[in-house]
Parts: C-alpha cells; structure tokens; sequence
C-alpha cells in the first residue's frame, strides 16, 4: 500500500506522447509554490520519490510525471524524446495542465539537467531549483567511469569487471544483472538492500530498448555551465559524498556556478533522498519556504 | 555589563526633542542585502533596554537599530499632551529612519508601540518591508478587559483609597508613580521565577516620571479613528507580519493579537503560559520566532554545509567550560584526558571563551571558532567587583543579557554541528535555558558543578533571601519536570562537601536535594601535589633555600584583589618581627600594576609567575582569597594558609568555606575586620606550621570521566 494516493491523477500527451502525472495536496495557491517532482533516467520511475510525496504534499501541492519510457507514461523508442530540452517541453505541458504558475522544480542526477533547461524554457514559472547528485559535465568523471562510453557498442563483455557492463549488448543479454549491478552502485550505503530491489523492481518497467533509445539521444545541448550561469533563481544542491556515479566536483560547481546553496551528505550516494530521507525532506521544506 | 555594546549611537531633534538611537551589526548581511529591525519600545514606560535579551543573536543577523522614545532613555523629557501623541512618535520613528540611512525596515513593537508601526505603516509603506507586533497595544480588536475599562472611568477622579487597577489614575500615576508602576509590571509578569524582569521593567519606568506618563496615556489616545477605519487601516497592511502574544496577557488581551493577526493577514505566534513581557521572560523562543520569520521572508540563502548520514560519524563532543575561574579549564582538561583513555576515537571540541581559550589553545585543543562571538562572562564578573567585595549572586542575575546571548551561540552550534555529548562545566546558559526550552535539546547533557544552591549573605536581609529561594526553587522545579535535560550530572566532590543548609523556606535541605540528584565524582583538581622528596627539590629549583619561611600572596588573574593584596604587603614588616628570614612573594597578576605597591626589605613583588601552583605547594603559608581552586590546591598541597573570602560571596563565604572546614584545612579570616596587625599575628602564629589535613581525593577526574563515558 502507498502511504498516500494522489488526489487526482492523469495524462498529458505532448507531441502524439502520452505522460503519466499525479498531483499531490492543495490547490497551487499564489504564495506558496508547487513542487515539481522530474523523472530521471529512464531506468526508474515516479515512485522514486515515495518516501518525499507525502511529506511534501503535507505542505505543498506537489506533481510528479513519469518520462518517457518507464511507469504510466508511453514506451517511446524515439531519441529526440529523451533529450533535456525535450523532457523539459514535457514539464512544461505537466505544469500547464495542473494550472501551475510557480513552482520549485526537483532533479536527480540526469533530471538535474531537466530541472536546468526547464528554468531556461520556462524562468517566470520556476522560481527555485534542487539539483540532487547532478548528473553534469563539470567536473572530471569519476575514474571508475572514465571510459565509460567507449565500449558502449562493443560486443558484449564474457566476464565484465564493474562498468564493463555499461554496454548495449550486454543490456539486452543480461538486463537484469545490469540493474542489479548499476543499483548497487548507486546505493554505496552499507544496508541498502530495500533500495536496491526497488530500484530494480522499478527497472524492469523500462527494459535494454527503452535504455537504448535513450542512450541514442544526440540532441543538441547547451553546456550546462551556460545554463547555470543563467539561472536566477534560488539553487540548492544536494550531493553525497560517496555519490559513486556523479563525483561530489560536481554539486561544488553546480552550486558554484549557479551561485546557490551546496549540502554536502558525507556518506551519502547516488540517492540521498531514498537512504537519508528524513534529512532529505526536511531540507527541500526549509528551502521552498524561504524561496515562497 | 551589556552583552553587546552599539556601535554607533546618535540622536536626531524633533521640535526641540531629542530622540536617541543605538546602531547595531552595521556589517551583518543576510545573504539578501541588509535587512535592518528597528526596535520599537512602548515609551515612556519603558526605553530600547526592554530588548537587551534579544539584540545580541538579531546583530549577528541584521542589522538593528533602537529607539528610545520620548519621555524615557536617554531621549527628551517633553510634558505637555501635544508631545506625546501618536503623530509625534511616529515622526520619530520616521526621523530615525532617516538619521540612519533606513530605506526600508522590519518593524518590531511592543504594546501600544505597535498603534504608531501600523499608523507608519498605512502613511509610509514604502519604508516598512515587513510588521512585528508583540503583544500589540492597538485599539478596539480582540476582547475588551474589564479591568481598564473600569479604572479608565476613574482615571481623572481624586479617589480615597485606590488599590488594584484603580491606581491607573492620573494623580496617582503623577504623585506615586512608582506605586503604579510596581502594581502594573507586578500584574504582567504573570510567569513563576520572574523576579529579575521585574526589576528591570520597574527601573526602566522610573527613568521617567509619573507626570510624562499619565499625559502620555491622555495623548495616545487622542484623534483616534474609527473602529471601522482602524480595520480598514489593519486590511490594507500588504507587508508581511508577525504576531507574537502571550495568552496570559493582562495588559494586551490575546484575542486582541490573534484579531490583528487575521486582519493583517499575519503569522500568529502564541506562547501558551506567557504574560505581556514575552520579549524578555521568554527571550528564546522569541528570538527564534523573529529570525525565522524574517529568514523566511525575505528568502535568506540557506548556508552551505555538510550533514553527516548517522552511520558515517564520528563520535563528537562538545565541551562548555565556564570561563569564571581558571579553575574550570584546568579541572575539564584533566576529565577531558580521561575520557580519552575510555574513548580514544571521541572528538571534542570546546566552546569557550578568554582566558580559557588560551589555555586551551596552548594545550592544544580544538576551539569551536563561534567561541570568538560569545560575550565576555568573566568581563562582567570583574565589572561587578569592587574592593575585596563581590556580590556573586546578583553578578550572576545582572548576567542575564549576556547567559542570554551566550545561549543563542551555543544552541546555533550544537544544531549545526552534530554532537552526541554536551559537557557543561558550570554552563549555566545551557542548562537554564534549555530547561526553560526543553523542545531545543540535542544530544546528552552533562552537568558539573562545584556547588549547589544560591544562599543569602545575611545583610541582604529578606529580600536577598526571597531572592536565593525563588532562584532555587526554580531550578528545582526545572529538575523535577524535566529529568530529560541532564542526564547526568555530576557534583565536583563529596556528599559531605555539600553545605547542610536549606534551599530556603518550604524547600528541601541542600544536601539531601543534591544527593538524591546528582553523582559524585569527588574533588577534581587538575593538579598532582608533589611528594616529600619532590618538595624540596621543587623548593631548589625555584629558588627558595630551607633556612627561608616563604610566604606567598595571590589574589587571582583578575583586579579585584588589590585590596587584600596591600593589606598583606602591609603585614608583611610586622611578621617579619618575628619571623626572622621571612621572605614574601606578592603576585599581583596580570591586572594589578606590581609598580604601584610598596617595597620592603624580604618583599618581593612579581607581575606574573609562571605554574604559580607548584609555588604554593612548596611554601610555608599562603595568604589567598577564597576560590576554591587555589585553596583546595593548598589543601591537597598540605599547606598552611590563611584564606578571605570575597565580602558577599556566597560561594566562597559558605560553600568554599563548608568545603575547607571538611578538610581542616586553612585559617578562615575576614576582610572587614582584619587589619595589617591582625593578619600579622596570623602569619606569624600559622607559617611553617605543621598541617593534618584529610587527604584530597587524587582519581577525581576519572570517576568523572567514567560517569561522563556511559553516555558516549
């Protein structure tokens, strides 16, 4: 059972797609903005944000939509669907269709980007930024994932070490142990295992081709430091310090770029808002407040 | 002493009044451009005084700027009608606004302070960014009270025998001005323990007189709008407020806030128990209402930090050690180096301040850097000091603005910073407040102290004994309802160190209170006494020959021992009568000039002498006063001495001495009636003189550190 069902709950189709969305709490009102919940890869859907909604909506009224790909919204094997421009196109119609006028918006790691074209495309409606464990190219990767796209296409690995397994083939052979194995990544935690099988119970939504399609996306793109540069609304940055993904360098330069707020979880990964929640949404509350 | 002094002041003259301001935190910036508070006090009956608790946590934010208005502080004393109106005190205010540069402010009012911040607010709205009213003093909202409604009907008749409310009177007001004003502030301060405030409010009252009051109650009210008009005047507030009201407010009736709350559209902050003085009887929660209010408002960046996830940390402490008397550091570095054989992975951090922050540093410890904002303890304590008389009880209540401020600090840190343990060695901010804030704890809590229970010096009288018993029994009333705040605490000796007196009327005995409550470490003296053989090396090594008596006065690091210091020097000629080779050291310390004394032959007089203590313990007499650091360093040391307690030092006079007395160490003498003759004669009757004194306990600091350990 969820801990709480959203009070009405839809689709949006932009563009012949149709999107999932579920809105949370009262009626937008003028003084207090909306919080909207971005997807992320496509890898995992809405209920990566279970343990904020009903938090958050105690206080706000909140949106999450599910991207293309995964959860309510429709399998879509077109690239150009899963650029940041495009996902922040799908935002867009999200917050229209819910009658938002203000809203902090909440991005993880690639939804982070979203969160940042979003701004760019739509800056008297966004009015405040969270950037958790940024997927952006600002710092360094971290060396683990140096090579990571080289090898992408290569045939699939026999006896693949770490993240030999970023790999289409092996993908489409061994899906499920990809998961298993990116998730446990994710969640560098000691006592995570609740995480992990629903982030890969999550996965099975999408499957190799829907991560294939999304991996084929070569939309053109603004750097992100440009985006940043031009942000001017209140930016808070979340990063773990453990964040296995998405090295710490980079929520410093979000933060610093975007001339925003950097909360650094030391022991944190990937998902800080699943491992530390209470911490977690406490912070996005005390943030929209002083942003309203 | 003030906990925080402006750092600038000014007046500006309005039709030949001269209305005074203060400026502070002139550098604090928000993070959203300076946001300035003006303090608005309810004059004439009271001045900018009215908000010391909470200006020193708002400088470190904003910027703030008082007001003294008309009729008290050290603005004019104007008297007719025309003076004190609405329309003159908010031009005031708008002068001062202007005096300082203030485009734009944060009002906070008090009473009937906030009728002229709403009549400012409707004329100027381009200069009020945002409304505060503690419980306002507007007209026609909320409930009216019986009580004014009554006495207002009388204020102009010539009445016999008024009484009560019937004294808010114009010739009553006028010819017993102080009467009324003790009866009124008598009636606000509706909480329990609230002596101090009383004392505060009824002195700031009478910095002005009865005749600017009662005319300034007639010019309050003149011209007033309508009942209608002033709801309008509320609707059409569009800047963002705040209400704070006590529901026990006799003065300003609560559904008067609750109402002004609604029409403004405002924020309502109700403190539950309180009366009409909540900026000063409930400064906490006060201060934290207003901070986050205005953070919220004017959307104050969050500050940057790192949380650390529960599993990932390091075990941490955070030590508080009182900064009166060096005795604590040196006692807290001994548990400390303790508590580190037990836990050798707890990291502690100290949050001190000058001179402790000295020594800490020289031992290489980590102070808390906010330590550098805290508002000087030991500074006040000197300031309240004079001759070879102390008044530690009221020194200690007079601290009130600065334990205040101190809190603010701490409890910023102690939410910041992740601690699992707090120490206070005699913190008393922490261990007042919080149990004053039970909601605010964060870690376990220990308390240490040295003595328990405040007791009257006998010339104070009753009142002095009214007070001790009301400031006990508030501390006993905190330790029964909230058992939660100390989860331990541990008494620095023994139960029969504890003096076998009474709290006071209808309270327990000091001694069975304190060992039903507290655990007992024993004495911590930070110090190990040498042993027979080292004594006389140690005596070598300093260079005091065996054919010497060597007899040493010190009276502390601080000035107030000059006294008592002259004094022995004096002596010293007529001992030496007697004691042939008598050789005396006087150690002025850092604030006394040794140039100023007198010299005489076997006298030598020393500015600063460095590890003092392994002097004492090899002398033949010390003539001290009565710390309990430096006599119980004689104690365990086995010498003879000769101490005097400060005059009106409760701690040193009867806590201090009980504890000696346990000993049967040292020779008890009075300042007052000593002269250099008598001390003398004492000299002379006790130098060199064979001691059996009990042993002092040497494993003090590791039984405390034991007792500390099972909270980690």
């Amino acid at each position: 059972m969820r801990a709480r069902y959203p009070d009405p709950e839809g689709t949006v189709v932009r563009d012949g797609v149709a999107l999932g969305y579920e809105v949370f709490g009262e009626a937008p009102r003028a003084d207090r903005p909306t919080i909207l919940l971005l997807p992320t890869w496509t890898i995992i859907h809405t209920r990566f944000w279970k343990m904020q909604v009903p938090y958050l909506a105690r206080h706000f009224h909140v949106v999450v939509y599910d991207g293309p790909g995964n959860g309510t919204s429709d399998r879509v094997t077109d690239p150009s669907r899963y650029t940041p421009q495009s996902y922040a196109a799908d935002a867009a119609a999200v917050l229209d269709v819910c009658g938002v006028e203000r809203a902090v918006a909440i991005g993880l790691s690639r939804g982070a980007w979203y969160a940042l074209e979003l701004a760019a495309l739509r800056p008297d409606t966004i009015v405040g930024l969270v950037l958790v464990g940024p997927a952006l190219p600002l710092a360094p990767a971290l060396p683990h994932r140096a090579q990571i796209g080289d090898h992408f296409l290569d045939p699939a690995p026999q006896d693949p070490q770490g993240w030999d397994r970023y790999n289409l083939a092996y993908w489409h052979a061994h899906y499920d142990d990809f998961t298993q194995w990116f998730f446990e990544q994710v969640f560098s935690e000691p006592h995570s295992t609740k995480g992990l099988e629903d982030a890969v119970a999550w996965a099975k939504g999408a499957g190799p081709s829907m991560l294939e399609a999304e991996a084929r996306e070569r939309g053109p793109s603004r750097p992100a430091a440009d985006l940043l540069a031009e942000i001017r609304c209140a930016t808070l940055v979340v990063h773990g310090c453990d964040d296995l993904i998405q090295s710490h360098d980079v929520g410093v330069e979000a933060a610093r770029l975007s001339g925003g707020t950097l909360i650094s979880f030391d022991g944190s990964g990937h998902m800080p808002n699943l491992r530390d929640p209470v911490r977690f949404n406490r912070l996005v509350r005390e943030f929209v407040e002083r942003v309203a | 002493m003030r906990a925080l002094l402006p750092q600038r002041e000014g007046s500006v003259h309005r039709d030949g009044v001269e209305i005074f301001y203060e400026v502070y935190g002139e550098s604090a910036n928000n993070g959203t451009g300076v946001t300035t508070l003006v303090l608005i006090p309810p004059s004439p009956i009271s001045h900018s005084r009215i908000w010391k608790a909470l200006i020193p946590d708002f400088a470190r934010r904003y910027r703030v700027v008082t007001i003294d208005g008309r009729g008290n502080g050290k603005s004019g004393r104007p008297t007719s009608v025309s003076d004190h109106t609405r329309a003159a005190n908010v031009a005031d205010i708008v002068a001062v606004l202007d005096a300082t540069a203030t485009e734009r402010a944060v009002l906070v009012a008090h009473c009937h302070a906030n009728w002229w911040a709403v009549e400012l607010t409707s004329a100027h709205p381009e200069r009020v960014a945002a409304l505060i009213a503690i419980e306002p003093g507007v007209p026609y909202l909320g409930t009216p009270q019986p009580h004014w409604r009554a006495a207002a009907a009388t204020w102009d008749k010539q009445l016999d025998h008024p009484t009560g409310w019937e004294l808010f009177n114009r010739h009553v007001i006028t010819n017993e001005h102080r009467r009324w004003i003790e009866f009124f502030f008598g009636a606000q301060l509706v909480e329990a323990h609230s002596t101090k405030q009383f004392e505060d409010a009824v002195s700031w009252a009478m910095e002005s007189t009865g005749e600017i009051l009662a005319t300034s109650e007639e010019a309050q009210d003149l011209a007033p709008p309508t009942r209608q008009e002033f709801e309008a005047i509320c609707r059409n507030i569009k800047v963002p407020t705040l209400v704070i009201h006590g529901d026990r407010d006799v003065c300003q009736h609560v559904d008067k806030g609750r109402h002004f709350a609604e029409l403004t559209g405002g924020e309502l902050v109700i403190i539950e128990g309180g009366g009409h003085l909540g900026l000063v009887r409930d400064p906490v929660r006060v201060n934290r209402a207003i901070s986050d209010f205005v953070d919220r408002t004017f959307g104050a960046p969050m500050n940057s930090h790192v949380w650390t996830r529960g599993l990932s940390r390091r075990k941490k402490a955070l030590y508080v050690s009182s900064p009166i008397g060096l005795g604590h550091v040196r006692r807290d570095l001994a548990i400390v180096s303790e508590l580190r054989k037990l836990h050798p992975d707890l990291e502690i951090e100290w949050l001190a301040q000058d001179p402790v922050t000295v020594v800490l540093r020289n031992e290489g410890e980590t102070v808390h850097p906010a330590s550098d904002w805290l508002a000087s303890e030991s500074g006040h304590i000197a300031s309240e000091s004079c001759g070879h008389d102390l008044h530690c009880f009221q020194a200690l209540r007079t601290m009130d603005e600065i334990l205040v401020a101190n809190f603010m600090i701490f409890q910023e840190v102690i939410e910041d910073g992740m601690y699992d343990l707090v120490v206070g060695d005699e913190a008393w901010d922490v261990d007042h407040y919080w149990h004053e804030n039970p909601e605010l704890k964060r870690g376990s809590h220990v308390w240490m102290t040295d003595f328990v229970g405040y007791i009257p010096m006998p010339d104070g009288g009753d009142h002095e004994s009214y007070l001790t018993t009301d400031y006990n029994a508030e501390m006993i009333e905190h330790i029964a309802k909230f058992p939660r705040i100390r989860d331990r605490a541990i008494f620095v000796g023994n139960p029969v160190d504890v003096v076998p007196e009474t709290f006071g009327t209808g309270l327990p005995n000091i001694r069975d209170w304190t060992e039903e409550h507290f655990d007992f470490s024993g004495y911590i003296g930070g110090f190990t006494p040498p042993t027979p053989d080292q004594v006389e090396q140690w005596r070598s090594e300093l260079g005091y020959r065996d054919d010497e008596q060597i007899c040493i006065i010190t009276v502390g690091g601080s000035g107030v021992g000059q006294e008592l210091l002259e004094m022995a020097i004096a002596a010293h000629p007529i001992a030496r009568r007697s004691v042939p080779g008598l050789r005396t050291i006087a150690v002025a310390g850092p604030r006394i000039d040794p140039d100023g004394l007198p010299r005489h032959p076997g006298l030598e007089v020393r500015g600063y002498v460095h590890r003092l203590y392994r002097h004492l313990a090899v002398c033949d007499l010390a003539v001290v006063q009565g710390g309990l650091t430096t006599t119980m360093e004689l104690t365990a040391s086995k010498r003879p001495f000769i101490y005097f307690p400060l005059a009106h030092h409760f701690e040193q006079n009867f806590h201090v001495r009980h504890r000696l007395d346990q000993y049967g160490a040292g020779t008890y003498m009075d300042y007052a009636t000593t002269d250099p003759d008598r001390l003398a004669a004492a000299i002379v009757r006790t130098i060199g003189q064979k001691v059996e004194y009990r042993d002092v306990e040497t494993d003090g600091a590791r039984r405390a550190a034991a007792m500390i350990a099972e909270l980690v």
